[in-house]
């Protein structure tokens, strides 16, 4: 056991000093697409996109994050409209501000957890729920305890029993047999609480929103306070969009 | 690849079918055709299974559907059988000859209503009620323990039923497709490269694997070949992705084990693996990477700054390996947990590190040889006991026969020319096979033009699901974190 000490010591601190630090994406790293020229678009467009997250309207090219599976498809297409953005702080606090270059006004947010209850700041749980992904944000969600980003220094843990969490994550479309369990993981949970949902999956039932299989996202069987798009998020997005949850951060993604 | 006796093969092949189906020429290299009455399905899977044959899978095929087919490895090639149904809606079973066929046909029941007749054990697979999980011991002393779909700690949706008489497991039950997607469906009408990028997204880490098994179904269906250059990068995007499975179930391993700075150290080496990846595509999955007829970009690393990583990391893990494995307290618990017998997975078809672990030479990078592994040199990993332990040596292996195959691919780009991607187009069908870091992934495609008409995959999981709930012999309860995670197969692929 002593040499295990030694070889825990011996590299030193990884950690990331995220979010005191900004954390800066490795170069060409596909964290969000942008619409770089939104106006005079044609509704061909919308044929780039495999899961329809692009949108003409009159004119106007929107493009819905939370459908967006960053495959790069209208990158390749029609780069002079669609670039790569490599940035993690991708998460938002409602569904419409995934939509970029939408000019309505987004819907107001419920309140960050640490505004509902300002003691909860300093130490929250979080359970997580599979609900039909595929298995890359669980993957991201197990980084987050690795020591390159040490969930826990944050006062941020995981939990096994959904009585003691106050942010449920859930990843996946909702298949309907994982519909029931996830409603009551979220009812055990007490007051106040809140719901992360990881990845464009989670956000909108990405390639499999077409085939019926899954409710389409988790907004549409619980209340969801923060959409971390992505596929997956990495662990970084991942981690911004529970502080954002939590109200440790109020920086939502940029347009 | 064809250094191969093709003639005594042929005959080895057709003697064992000969009279029980046609052989149907066309068939591109790698992979024969053979077609028969859906009445005849099981004897001539029983024969294959009998010579040698290793069963892979079996789905329906065509509208309503037309057929059912049977594919399995024989002597280097995949063979399919073809069973038409003409009309009918009932078949006889496979499974009684061939267990490795009891969940490929339940799924088919479940999705098609095409009856598999004398099965076993036909109770609806997909759709599970999480409620009601089947009892298969009963006893006045026995309980059941449904552990799942949602189980402590970060993981994939899946249900065990497990039955115990306090501490031992007298049963453990597998009860996959909590989360299945429709996603075989969902290719169909796709254009080739959108199918690549659905293909990427069916199970996460095994994103490579997929995409690359869709591209190379569509680029045998076409006749394509891929350039050299393309060939090897994918390589080093399948090896890097193997290395970060293997040490995903070794951080899981340790942790098990209550190995706080083993899973760590692990935990980090996995993560650098994966910062690699985002550095060298701008995905940490290598998604965005395989592209029918070659791979999209040139990647943005120089072959010797991929190189060097390399080194860095396999100095680090082989002191953490040297600690890991002089740690009593993390070897007993695997040594002897969850022991498979070779003739077990035989018969159920078992692929991947757990059929290595029993000693058996199951690997399509060596069976069916594709891509650059003829060209590249490398050595099976095996190892006989077929417990945890055994698992978790032949993945060690591996990581280091990724690293020995990683560097001879990247010592070869300087010689090969740029060129990185073919187009891919024409009509027809075709299996694409790889050895995902689970075990063999299949893809069957059908294309018209330049889209994907239909398509079926074979996962790893599916055929590994009833060796998890074989091998519980006489283990106890603390074990299943053990055994389950020496397995490590992914719900995501198997219920797609």
């Amino acid at each position: 056991m002593l040499e295990w000490l030694v070889r825990g010591l011996r590299h030193g601190v990884l950690t990331t000093g995220y979010p005191r630090e900004t954390e800066p994406a490795p170069a060409g790293f596909r964290g969000r697409v942008a619409v770089t020229r939104a106006e005079g678009g044609s509704a061909a467009l919308e044929r780039l996109c495999p899961t329809g997250a692009i949108r003409v309207r009159s004119g106007r090219v929107l493009l819905d994050r939370g459908r967006c599976v960053l495959c790069g498809a209208c990158v390749e297409q029609a780069p002079e409209r669609f670039a790569f953005v490599a940035d993690y702080e991708t998460a938002t606090r409602s569904r419409a501000a995934l939509v970029v270059g939408d000019v309505g006004t987004p819907a107001p947010a419920r309140p960050a957890l640490g505004d509902r209850r300002w003691t909860l700041r300093r130490s929250i749980f979080i359970r997580h729920v599979d609900a039909g992904s595929d298995g890359a944000e669980e993957w991201e969600i197990q980084a987050l305890a690795n020591p390159y980003y040490d969930l826990q220094r944050l006062g941020l843990f995981f939990t096994a029993s959904p009585r003691h969490a106050d942010v449920l994550l859930v990843t996946g479309g909702v298949t309907s047999p994982l519909r029931e369990p996830l409603r009551r993981t979220y009812e055990l949970m007490p007051e106040p609480k809140a719901v992360v949902a990881v990845g464009s999956d989670a956000c909108s039932g990405g390639f499999a929103a077409a085939t019926g299989e899954v409710a389409g996202g988790v907004d549409q069987v619980l209340p969801v306070d923060v959409y971390v798009p992505g596929s997956p998020p990495a662990p970084v997005a991942i981690l911004h969009g529970l502080l954002l949850a939590a109200g440790v951060v109020t920086g939502e993604a940029p347009a | 690849m064809s250094a191969r006796p093709e003639r005594a093969q042929h005959d080895a092949l057709t003697s064992v079918l000969g009279g029980l189906a046609a052989e149907e020429p066309g068939a591109p290299e790698g992979e024969r055709r053979f077609v028969l009455e859906a009445q005849g399905l099981a004897r001539a899977a029983a024969a294959l299974g009998a010579a040698g044959g290793h069963f892979a899978g079996l789905f329906g095929c065509g509208p309503e559907p037309s057929a059912v087919v049977a594919v399995v490895a024989f002597r280097g090639e995949l063979v399919e059988l073809r069973g038409r149904l003409d009309g009918e809606r009932a078949y006889p079973s496979l499974a009684a000859a061939t267990p490795a066929a009891l969940l490929p046909e339940r799924e088919l029941h479940d999705t098609t209503g095409l009856v598999p007749l004398g099965h076993p054990e036909l109770e609806p697979l997909l759709r599970p009620d999480a409620d009601r999980p089947q009892r298969r011991v009963a006893g006045p002393q026995t309980f059941l323990i449904p552990y799942g779909p949602i189980r402590s700690g970060v993981v994939e949706a899946m249900q065990f039923p497990i039955e115990t008489g306090g501490e031992d497991v007298l049963a453990f039950g597998v009860r996959p497709f909590f989360k299945h997607r429709g996603l075989e469906r969902r290719f169909a009408g796709m254009s080739l490269d959108h199918g690549a990028y659905l293909a990427e997204r069916v199970a996460g880490p095994e994103a490579v694997a997929h995409a690359r098994a869709c591209a190379r179904a569509a680029e045998r269906a076409a006749g394509a070949t891929v350039p050299p250059r393309a060939e090897r990068w994918r390589l080093v995007h399948a090896e890097l992705e193997r290395i970060a499975a293997h040490l995903d179930t070794g951080a899981k391993l340790a942790e098990d084990a209550a190995l706080s700075v083993g899973a760590a150290r692990l935990g980090a080496l996995k993560e650098e693996v994966m910062r690699l990846r985002a550095r060298l595509c701008g995905n940490r999955f290598g998604r965005g990477v395989v592209v029918p007829g070659g791979i999209r970009n040139e990647p943005l690393l120089v072959p010797a700054e991929v190189a060097a990583a390399l080194d860095a990391l396999e100095a680090d893990l082989r002191r953490d390996r040297r600690l890991l494995l002089g740690t009593a307290s993390f070897v007993d618990r695997l040594v002897g947990s969850g022991t498979l017998a070779a003739e077990t997975v035989t018969r159920f078809g078992g692929v991947g590190p757990v059929a290595r672990a029993c000693s058996l030479g199951i690997d399509a990078r060596l069976e069916r040889p594709y891509g650059s592994y003829p060209r590249l040199g490398f050595r099976i990993a095996r190892a006989t006991a077929g417990d945890a332990m055994a698992r978790w040596e032949v993945r060690l292996q591996e990581i280091d026969q990724s690293l020995h195959l990683i560097r001879q691919a990247l010592e070869s780009l300087d010689r090969l020319p740029p060129e990185l991607r073919v187009p891919v187009a024409g009509s027809g069908e075709a299996y694409g096979w790889v050895e995902a870091p689970s075990g063999e992934l299949v893809y069957r495609l059908r294309i018209e033009g330049s889209t994907v008409a239909e398509a079926r995959i074979v996962p790893p999981a599916l055929r590994n699901w009833p060796l998890l709930s074989e091998s519980f012999r006489g283990d106890v309860l603390t074990d299943v974190a053990f055994v389950e995670h020496s397995f490590n197969l992914s719900p995501a692929g198997s219920d797609r």
